[in-house]
């Protein structure tokens, strides 16, 4: 008897917990979708962007859609994953997209030396705003369009850097 | 009289709104499957030959292993194409980053062949079938980041049903 008004409280109380965590997990999975194909904060930080980006830290919204959609140009701050460590990801400015001639500075620090190199198909020319400090195209060649996550179009902190980014 | 045509509408938008939450759930369930789990892919082409056929085979691809970096050398993977991002590849890995490949240019005009070490962060794709395959002998080697999941399981057609044999033998001869 009380075996059975045992069981019969746990089962309540099991499909209870279970409805609870149901919520939450659709929850989740909410954020997660949202964050994958829409827009999603991320928090970047080094000294490759400056002055555009602060060397401390900035929280970006990086939206997903334009990547897919093509929409991604010359002069957009991009998420790329970067070619060398697949488990980083890397802000940068798209200067060139496939088919453009760029010209850059080769090493900014020594010399005033520039190289011109043609982006090829399928492919997109990445630079650090700060050239004396990044590590991108000029380095490590172009890079696949495959390989771009997503476009910043809104800096959200600090809150004195609130907007959008400058060209 | 207006307001139980009303609460009869209610049941029926209840309903279907039940069902619309019913289906939506169910491809959600198949969509996260699709993309962090396994996913079908279909085939074709004759860069494969003879792993693939040529007018079609239909596979099925895991993405854990390339999320946790669990592919290698001799894996056939899913690949997106460095010259058009819209397209994926199934091409063959035969090489990691650091390692030596050595590869015939343009088998159907020369012997010649070259090696060349694998750049940090990168992967060195081939096709099965060298003589009319666009892989990495064409494009250099591809970021790691590229590949999207690791082919492991053949479902169509019938008789070929099964896992993919492993890393194609090299002519010792060559």
């Amino acid at each position: 008897m009380g075996l059975v008004n045992f069981m019969r409280q746990w089962r309540s109380g099991a499909k209870e917990a279970l409805e609870r965590t149901a919520i939450v997990a659709k929850f989740l999975c909410l954020l997660h979708v949202t964050n994958t194909y829409l827009c999603s904060p991320t928090l970047v930080y080094g000294p490759s962007m400056l002055p555009t980006l602060n060397l401390t830290g900035d929280v970006l919204l990086a939206e997903h859609l334009s990547p897919r959609l093509g929409k991604v140009g010359s002069g957009d701050v991009v998420l790329v994953r970067s070619p060398v460590d697949p488990r980083k990801m890397l802000t940068k400015r798209v200067v060139g997209m496939e088919g453009d001639r760029v010209t850059f500075f080769v090493d900014p620090l020594h010399t005033d030396r520039c190289q011109s190199a043609v982006v090829p198909k399928g492919h997109v020319w990445i630079q650090g705003d700060n050239m004396y400090a990044s590590s991108d195209s000029r380095h490590f060649g172009p890079v696949p369009y495959g390989l771009i996550q997503g476009k910043v179009f809104l800096r959200v902190w600090p809150p004195y850097g609130f907007g959008l980014l400058e060209q | 009289m207006g307001l139980r045509k009303l609460w009869q509408y209610r049941s029926i938008v209840k309903e279907a709104w039940d069902q619309t939450m019913a289906v939506a759930t169910l491809l959600c369930g198949l969509h996260v499957t699709n993309t962090y789990l396994c996913t079908l892919g279909l085939a074709y082409g004759p860069s494969m030959l003879p792993t693939f056929n040529l007018t079609g085979d239909l596979f099925l691809a895991d993405r854990l292993s390339t999320m946790f970096g669990k592919v290698g050398r001799g894996d056939v993977v899913l690949v997106r194409s460095p010259e058009n991002p819209r397209k994926l590849l199934a091409k063959r890995l035969l090489g990691m980053q650091g390692d030596s490949v050595t590869y015939v240019v343009d088998p159907k005009n020369s012997d010649r062949s070259e090696t060349v070490v694998v750049p940090k962060g990168h992967v060195w794709i081939e096709g099965d079938n060298i003589y009319a395959s666009r892989d990495s002998r064409q494009y250099g080697p591809v970021p790691y980041g590229l590949v999207e999941g690791k082919i492991f399981w053949k479902i169509w057609p019938p008789k070929e049903f099964g896992s993919l044999g492993q890393s194609r033998m090299k002519d010792p001869d060559l």
